[in-house]
């Protein structure tokens, strides 16, 4: 850990506003996009990815400095996610169909095709409408996988984390990361491959 | 070994093979069977496709995610963190308020003590 990180952790020890907004600025959007990309929907990712903050704020004394602070904040990513995973499917397999939730879910659905893209930078419609595609397939690929297999897809491929950092976060050896994501890529390419025939 | 096996033993090194993660002995072995196999070419190009699909998938956090958060802090926390700003000055600690108003007090005790008449005057 860096001397200008452990300070900023001294800071936000001694509930310091202005250290917290810093720690915001610096990691919200890979937190967002990591929970995005695990629950594949804005208005749950935005949910929980606040949720993630509040925690932090709550629980940074529990944080003693063993890993880098992102590992130990991505983990809290993770799990929130996976638990919001377990929930919406809990509720869906209770109610018959599509509830309220659920509808919700699908209107705030971004990866919808014809919807654009949720990265910028495109310009020419026919490339944005590409990309719109490409991402909402990619979404939606993701979403088959199941939690633990999503988390190291997202975590590897989409983060771009080193796998000393994702055995960390999950948990597990790294030959366990390594074949579990192999599984997962094969998975990820043949539901395209399904998709594009 | 068949034919189907050897494609599977191949594609089990894919991964690692585009990650450079494979020692050298199995990724000259790799590359001498994708030479010859157009299904294993075809395949590795798909998986290196679709992680780089993946790469592209960025998102930033919302413009409202900071207040939001303070917002949802500050009403846990039954706005001890996060109090709205006031006016120039910034939040008013509490402890400011009560100095302020004790002071206030005091003041006060003391310019009525110096009108208040002392003695009483004889008629």
């Amino acid at each position: 850990m860096s001397l200008a990180e452990r300070l900023l952790i001294g800071r936000l020890r001694q509930r310091d506003e202005q250290a917290f907004n810093e720690v915001v600025r610096l990691h919200g959007d890979k937190v967002f996009n990591l929970v995005l990309r695990m629950v594949g929907t804005r208005a749950e990712a935005e949910d929980i990815a606040q949720e993630v903050f509040v925690t932090v704020f709550k629980s940074i004394d529990s944080f003693r400095g063993e890993s880098k602070f992102t590992t130990w904040l991505l983990r809290i990513a993770a799990n929130h996610s996976k638990n919001r995973i377990k929930y919406l499917a809990r509720r869906s397999t209770d109610g018959n169909g599509l509830d309220g939730a659920s509808e919700a879910h699908l209107a705030d659905n971004h990866f919808a095709p014809g919807k654009p893209p949720l990265h910028g930078h495109i310009d020419a419609p026919d490339a944005l409408l590409e990309a719109a595609e490409m991402e909402s397939l990619m979404q939606e690929a993701i979403a088959t996988l199941d939690e633990e297999h999503r988390l190291l897809v997202v975590l590897r491929d989409v983060e771009e984390l080193s796998y000393d950092e994702i055995a960390e976060i999950t948990g597990l050896p790294e030959g366990t990361v390594k074949s579990r994501l192999h599984r997962a890529r094969v998975a990820l390419k043949e539901h395209l491959e399904d998709k594009l025939r | 070994m068949t034919g189907g096996d050897l494609h599977a033993r191949m594609a089990e090194r894919f991964s690692a093979y585009l990650e450079g993660d494979l020692p050298a002995e199995e990724k000259a072995a790799l590359e001498g069977h994708l030479a010859t196999c157009i299904q294993c070419r075809t395949n590795l190009e798909q998986l290196r496709r679709t992680i780089s699909s993946l790469a592209k998938l960025k998102e930033k956090a919302p413009e409202t995610f900071l207040p939001d958060i303070q917002g949802q802090i500050n009403t846990r926390s039954r706005g001890r963190f996060f109090a709205k700003r006031w006016m120039l000055f910034g939040r008013i600690p509490f402890e400011w308020v009560s100095l302020a108003m004790i002071v206030a007090m005091l003041v006060y005790y003391l310019v009525s003590l110096q009108t208040s008449p002392t003695t009483v005057s004889p008629r």
